[in-house]
């Protein structure tokens, strides 16, 4: 029995897809799991410590809302890289996924700054890359398949000897398109364009972060299993449509 | 002259073979029409006596066109009118068509065209419209158009320079910009103060930001959604003074309001619906026509195909819905949710291109009301080509498990939720499962139906 706290970053401004889902799954399957769960939402010039949460959790919007995140968090930007290199969970989709990169090219050729974390560049190109896709990881320590939906103007390339993909696409584009790779990991970080939202038709990938949320709290690293029939049902579904499509 | 005579007979012919397999043929038969005569949606819109409306916006695109068109017929005059979802190019040139005699050369009083956002730009490059009338922005199916931002850029762009009227909801903070952006003359149409207004919203809500200087707005009060009276503290950006004000409103079992001077009744339900006859008669008054006529004709009109469709299978009551976006989804579940009789509760979700192929938008509306206790919900049927997500997305929202059973066949799933144990049947659907689940029902309907029995005098 724990209280574990998420913060989700933005939820006011980076909230396309479906994010919430997100968060839901992994409330709820703490919940399940006889925890508590209390996520906080931290907006433009809102406080936020690093040392005294679980784990982050930002996602995507549009450039507009991008460019006003990006403003504020690059002055919290020491901290939550301390707190990654101390494996804090994060994951961030779209575009939280971009700015972690240097920079973000827009198709006008004009130069976004991002957090600069990592050497990763993201320019955007046409057409959008959209469709469902399918990946395959070893993020949980077996290959496991992932499904999701993927939805980005952004070819985004990793140029960072530190980090791994998050997966290797089988079906659809991945981070841009070319190299068959999809998203990033280091540590406790994931970033990637997968929503649909990602967590709850993959509840492998939400049971990762949940084991390292314990883990940090000293706590056993295996966790209870959970009755995932629905959303095993959800995976094949759809892991079936992209398959045979 | 030869080549449209050919295109019209094509696009007759095409159209009457697929009304005989029961199929509506509206999207093909434009289609033929337009590859065989490029030039035949112009000629055929230059036949409008009056005017050309367009109407757009994300929810009500189809209850909004179809009240005027009730309308308009009700004044006596002829009227172009596309059906719902065949509303691109190829859709609006078979309605045309239809409409049409084989030389091209009949007249009509007005075009109604109810089109999707991204496609008004390549529709006034067909047709002369003088009149666009856009609902609301909501987010919808974000994987056809991109992102909202984008979406009313498109029309913005679209209608620039051009010689025509913007009919805008003067309650929804995203359309402030278009009157600047475009130049253009505007009239507005929006509801005061209402009994069920509130001062925080749940709601996904679109536009938190200024539309003209990018700072957070403010709201005195909402109606729905991000409809609502909106102030913005750094630009004093707010809601525009609406030509036609809806006053009085009142939902219960109908709806009531004044609009101006003009009280209306109509059968529907909800305030989305109050919108969209606010909406309606703007337009209608605009054009001139007796506050008489409007009334009759709102008073008469009556909810269509999956807009709160009503069967009755055997003893049971079923109610079918159309559910398109996160908006429209929770006043489909605030209105089945009003009834407070035990319900089987039966979800549809497709993720063909019309439906969206993006399933995400599920999470963004509020399922989490089904399983709270007075929800009264007996069984819930997951069904469609994503059933698997819809149950998911159930489960996360804190439904009994017990309760959730998937099968992804309509079919036989429709009959699963009418055998529950359930009062009244609620029957929720995307749209291209709409018109396979109304066909099913009308089936059972009629299987179900007392037989009469015949005594001899």
């Amino acid at each position: 029995m724990a209280r574990f706290t998420i913060a989700h970053l933005y939820p006011d401004l980076m909230n396309l897809y479906g994010d919430r889902g997100n968060l839901v799954c992994l409330q709820k399957r703490l919940q399940w799991r006889g925890h508590e769960c209390h996520i906080y939402s931290v907006g433009i010039g809102q406080n936020i410590d690093f040392g005294a949460i679980d784990m982050v959790f930002m996602g995507g919007g549009s450039d507009r809302e991008q460019g006003l995140v990006y403003g504020d968090l690059i002055k919290r930007a020491d901290a939550f890289r301390q707190a990654i290199e101390a494996d804090l969970p994060v994951l961030c989709i779209c575009g939280a996924y971009q700015l972690l990169g240097e920079s973000y090219i827009a198709a006008d050729g004009q130069r976004l700054q991002g957090l600069g974390f990592f050497n990763i560049v993201t320019r955007v190109a046409q057409p959008r890359l959209i469709g469902n896709i399918l990946l395959e990881t070893d993020l949980v320590g077996q290959k496991t398949t992932v499904v999701g939906f993927e939805n980005h103007g952004g070819r985004t390339f990793l140029n960072d000897q530190r980090l791994k993909p998050f997966g290797r696409v089988v079906k659809g584009h991945g981070n841009n398109g070319q190299d068959g790779f999809e998203g990033m990991k280091y540590r406790n970080l994931v970033g990637t364009y997968l929503h649909g939202p990602l967590l709850p038709k993959n509840p492998s990938v939400a049971d990762f972060f949940i084991k390292a949320m314990a883990a940090r709290r000293g706590m056993s690293s295996t966790i209870t299993p959970l009755y995932d029939t629905i959303e095993t049902f959800a995976h094949q579904q759809v892991k079936y449509k992209i398959l045979n499509s | 002259m030869l080549r449209t005579i050919v295109a019209i007979m094509a696009a007759k012919i095409i159209i009457n073979v697929s009304r005989r397999f029961g199929n509506q043929g509206t999207v093909l038969a434009g289609r033929v029409a337009l590859w065989l005569d490029p030039g035949i949606l112009k000629k055929l819109a230059a036949r409008v006596r009056g005017q050309i409306i367009i109407i757009t916006g994300t929810n009500g695109k189809t209850t909004t066109s179809n009240m005027i068109a009730q309308i308009l017929h009700a004044n006596g005059n002829s009227v172009v009118h596309n059906q719902a979802g065949a509303n691109m190019l190829n859709g609006i040139t078979t309605a045309f068509i239809a409409a049409s005699n084989l030389t091209a050369s009949r007249h009509w009083d007005y075009a109604l065209l109810e089109t999707d956002e991204a496609n008004v730009a390549p529709l006034l490059n067909e047709v002369n419209a003088r009149q666009l009338l856009i609902t609301n922005f909501f987010r919808d199916q974000l994987d056809r158009f991109g992102e909202l931002d984008r979406t009313i850029r498109l029309i913005s762009e679209g209608v620039k320079g051009r010689n025509i009227r913007l009919w805008l909801n003067a309650d929804d903070p995203l359309m402030t910009g278009l009157p600047v952006e475009t130049g253009l003359s505007c009239s507005y149409y929006g509801f005061a103060a209402t009994p069920y207004d509130t001062l925080h919203n749940q709601d996904s809500r679109e536009g938190r930001y200024c539309m003209l200087c990018g700072e957070e707005i403010e709201y005195q009060s909402f109606h729905f959604a991000q409809l609502g009276a909106f102030y913005c503290p750094n630009c004093g950006n707010t809601n525009p003074v609406p030509d036609y004000l809806g006053s009085d409103l009142q939902l219960d079992h109908n709806i009531t309001m004044k609009i101006n001077n003009l009280e209306v009744t109509s059968p529907y339900q909800g305030f989305y619906n109050a919108y969209n006859i606010l909406a309606a008669v703007a337009v209608s008054k605009g054009m001139g026509i007796a506050d008489a006529v409007i009334r009759e004709a709102i008073a008469r009109f009556q909810p269509q195909a999956g807009r709160m469709e009503r069967f009755t299978v055997g003893s049971k009551e079923a109610t079918l819905i159309l559910v398109k976006n996160p908006t429209g989804f929770n006043q489909s579940l605030q209105a089945l949710l009003n009834d407070h009789r035990s319900k089987n509760l039966f979800l549809a979700l497709n993720d063909n291109a019309a439906d969206g192929r993006d399933v995400s938008w599920i999470w963004d509306a509020d399922l989490e009301s089904l399983a709270s206790a007075g929800a009264g919900i007996s069984l819930l049927v997951c069904s469609g080509l994503r059933s698997g997500d819809m149950a998911v997305r159930v489960k996360y929202a804190g439904v009994d498990q017990e309760l959730i059973q998937i099968e992804s066949d309509l079919d036989p799933a429709i009959q699963k939720a009418l055998s529950g144990p359930g009062k009244v049947n609620y029957i929720l659907s995307t749209y291209t499962a709409l018109f396979q689940c109304r066909k099913i029902l009308l089936r059972l309907q009629a299987e179900y139906a007392p037989s009469v029995v015949r005594e001899r005098a």
